[in-house]
């Protein structure tokens, strides 16, 4: 962090920097560890002069300091729940995706994470009225399938062109260009992804993909699955969302979620299931 | 800025080089200049003026890398997709129910995958859209070529010759009728040599042949624009054999999906895959599952699964965006392949779930 340049401060010139170059003090860090009156002796340079020099330097580097009473008011004026338009998934969300927060959705091949994804835009869209940025890496972003969506919330043609016009789509095929979209949007957005499914090699039970390391990222996750039976007795588009990690309601939760009904005035019974 | 170096697309080395002189992060070298940094790093002056245009792109001007070829990394409103989409066509498959479960036929920029047991008509259908994605406009079709990469030798030309005059002949019949100009202006280039040259056929034998095969495949179609069809029959093929470590299938599967959905992207083509099944054991049952395991399943936009149902082939869209999941019956003829002619087996339920292999005879069943 911080390579060491001339002008970084007042007090660190060209020839402070060669010297410190020197003796292998090239970053704000190294100088932070380094044993001061060494560096003093071997440099030739005033032991007053480090000290202050890494004072400023510290001062300018580090973070600064918030106190949980400023950090709360901070939070509640500025975090926003968006509602999913789904109100079976609203339920698991406790009210919606919060602002601020990450919220991942794993499920295998058909079991509607895309539907859902489209759905959220949807109503977002139309009925929060804001703008929906959808990254897409697969394909899956279908705009018909939207404007479907769109037309069972209203008739009216301009609205729906309204709210088209709010959704912005980005194609990121590639891991570069998408965290080249991703660092355009830093701030306080709610942030959705969708993860894969693959099977564990030793215990043979389907996990999420991406590893241990990425389960700590997002804070909430949701799993969808097809409701056994569902795809034999007809109602193929039956999907159960259980809740398997989450910030502020208990995990093991069940929701049953209908995605060809997505939004509509259908609603869907309620499956409780066993807290883990 | 404070973006991380490891998240640009710069070379291994290069970066290696940068971390040990202390930059860590796009802020560092912003104010930095191309002969400053090749000295403080120890790469050469191209190198590092290459490096700093990576970063400086990137983080002020938003381009994509690759502009005026790619379209990735470009905004669109949805509303401009969804304009974009309906003058885009279908590539039909002549048999109208599986165009009706797909909304009107394959589609472009996706990547559809065909799963199946052998046997089930996965290579036919493949045929049938190679010939298909000629079809000129004015009879609803897209007037494009087709690139066909076979890794398993099931392409048979006579057959493709078959498809190929049905088709003219099936045409000629809607142009009789209709009796319009441009109909018949249109049938003139459609011809069976016409149709045959404009299927451009790859023989690869192992994964390393397909894989370069895909690789070049861009420059190909930066060549030849009018190409609207990619097929690769099979993809399971050279990945099941002689491939013994798992991890880099996956990852080698993994790359692959995601040059197929850039090709689509990038050149409005659809690209078709095709599957072969395995056999899961799940709880002390048998299941027919597609092959290539399950973060597979994760890589074509739409799937369809083909299987047999007592003498019957059935055609299953088991995964679309924008579809409902449905099953329809279809049957392959000498013309190629149609809609099936409803029989008395095939008034019975079908149980879409139950992917048994092809059925025998009762008499034979133990």
């Amino acid at each position: 962090m911080g390579v060491l340049r001339a002008g970084l401060c007042p007090g660190l010139t060209e020839e402070v920097v060669q010297l410190l170059r020197g003796r292998r003090i090239r970053t704000v860090v190294d100088l932070a560890g380094a044993d001061l009156e060494q560096v003093a002796q071997q440099c030739g340079l005033s032991y007053k002069a480090l000290v202050a020099l890494r004072r400023v330097l510290l001062a300018q580097f580090s973070a600064f300091p918030l106190n949980g009473a400023d950090l709360y008011e901070e939070l509640k004026t500025s975090t926003a729940i968006l509602s999913t338009g789904i109100a079976s998934l609203d339920k698991l969300l406790d009210a919606g995706l919060y602002t601020g927060e990450l919220t991942e959705i794993v499920g295998a091949p058909g079991s509607g994470k895309t539907q859902v994804c489209l759905c959220v835009a949807a109503n977002v869209a139309h009925s929060l009225q804001q703008n929906v940025l959808y990254i897409d890496s697969n394909g899956g972003m279908t705009a018909s399938r939207l404007l479907q969506l769109l037309q069972a919330r209203t008739q009216d043609e301009e609205k729906q062109a309204e709210a088209l016009q709010r959704i912005q789509v980005v194609h990121a095929f590639d891991i570069f260009q998408m965290l080249d979209v991703l660092q355009d949007l830093r701030g306080t957005v709610v942030q959705q992804v969708t993860n894969h499914l693959t099977r564990d090699r030793s215990s043979g039970r389907l996990k999420p993909a991406l590893g241990r390391s990425w389960s700590f990222v997002p804070s909430t996750r949701i799993f969808l699955d097809v409701t056994d039976g569902a795809r034999a007795s007809g109602s193929g588009s039956q999907r159960t969302a259980c809740l398997t990690k989450s910030p502020r309601q208990p995990t093991g939760v069940q929701e049953v979620v209908d995605i060809g009904t997505l939004g509509t005035a259908e609603q869907s019974p309620v499956l409780q299931g066993e807290q883990t | 800025m404070q973006r991380d170096l490891a998240s640009f697309s710069l070379s291994p080395a290069i970066r290696v080089k940068l971390v040990s002189a202390g930059f860590q992060t796009a802020e560092d070298l912003m104010e930095v200049k191309p002969c400053e940094l090749s000295r403080e790093v120890g790469i050469s002056r191209e190198e590092a003026l290459e490096t700093l245009q990576i970063i400086r792109r990137d983080c002020l001007t938003h381009k994509p890398k690759y502009a005026g070829t790619s379209e990735s990394g470009k905004k669109y409103t949805a509303l401009e997709l969804l304009e974009q989409e309906h003058t885009q066509g279908f590539i039909i498959t002549f048999c109208s129910a599986l165009d009706n479960i797909l909304g009107g036929g394959i589609p472009l920029m996706k990547t559809t995958e065909i799963c199946g047991v052998p046997g089930v008509g996965k290579t036919q259908l493949c045929l049938q859209l190679a010939v298909d994605v000629q079809i000129p406009e004015c009879f609803g079709g897209v007037a494009g070529e087709a690139v066909f990469i076979d890794t398993e030798g099931s392409f048979m030309v006579d057959r493709v010759v078959d498809l190929a005059t049905a088709c003219i002949q099936h045409l000629h019949l809607i142009a009789g009728t209709d009796k319009e100009e441009e109909h018949q202006k249109a049938l003139e280039d459609f011809t069976l040599e016409n149709i045959l040259s404009h299927i451009y056929y790859f023989r690869c034998h192992d994964y390393t042949e397909l894989l370069a095969q895909v690789y070049l495949l861009p420059d190909f179609l930066s060549d030849h624009s009018k190409v609207r069809l990619v097929i690769i029959d099979s993809i399971a093929f050279p990945f099941r054999h002689d491939l013994d470590d798992l991890s880099l299938r996956t990852r080698l599967l993994n790359g692959l999906a995601q040059q197929m959905i850039s090709l689509a992207n990038n050149h409005r083509l659809a690209v078709i895959l095709t599957n072969q099944m395995t056999t899961k054991i799940d709880k002390n049952q048998a299941l027919l599952v597609p092959a290539l395991g399950e973060s597979w399943g994760h890589a074509a936009t739409i799937r369809l699964i083909f299987h047999w149902e007592q003498k019957q082939r059935c055609a299953v869209l088991y995964k679309s965006p924008s579809q409902k999941e449905s099953t329809i019956l279809f049957q392959i003829t000498p013309q190629g392949f149609r809609d099936a002619v409803a029989t008395a087996a095939s008034s019975q339920t079908i149980d879409s779930l139950n992917f048994r292999k092809r059925s025998r005879e009762p008499e034979e069943e133990s």
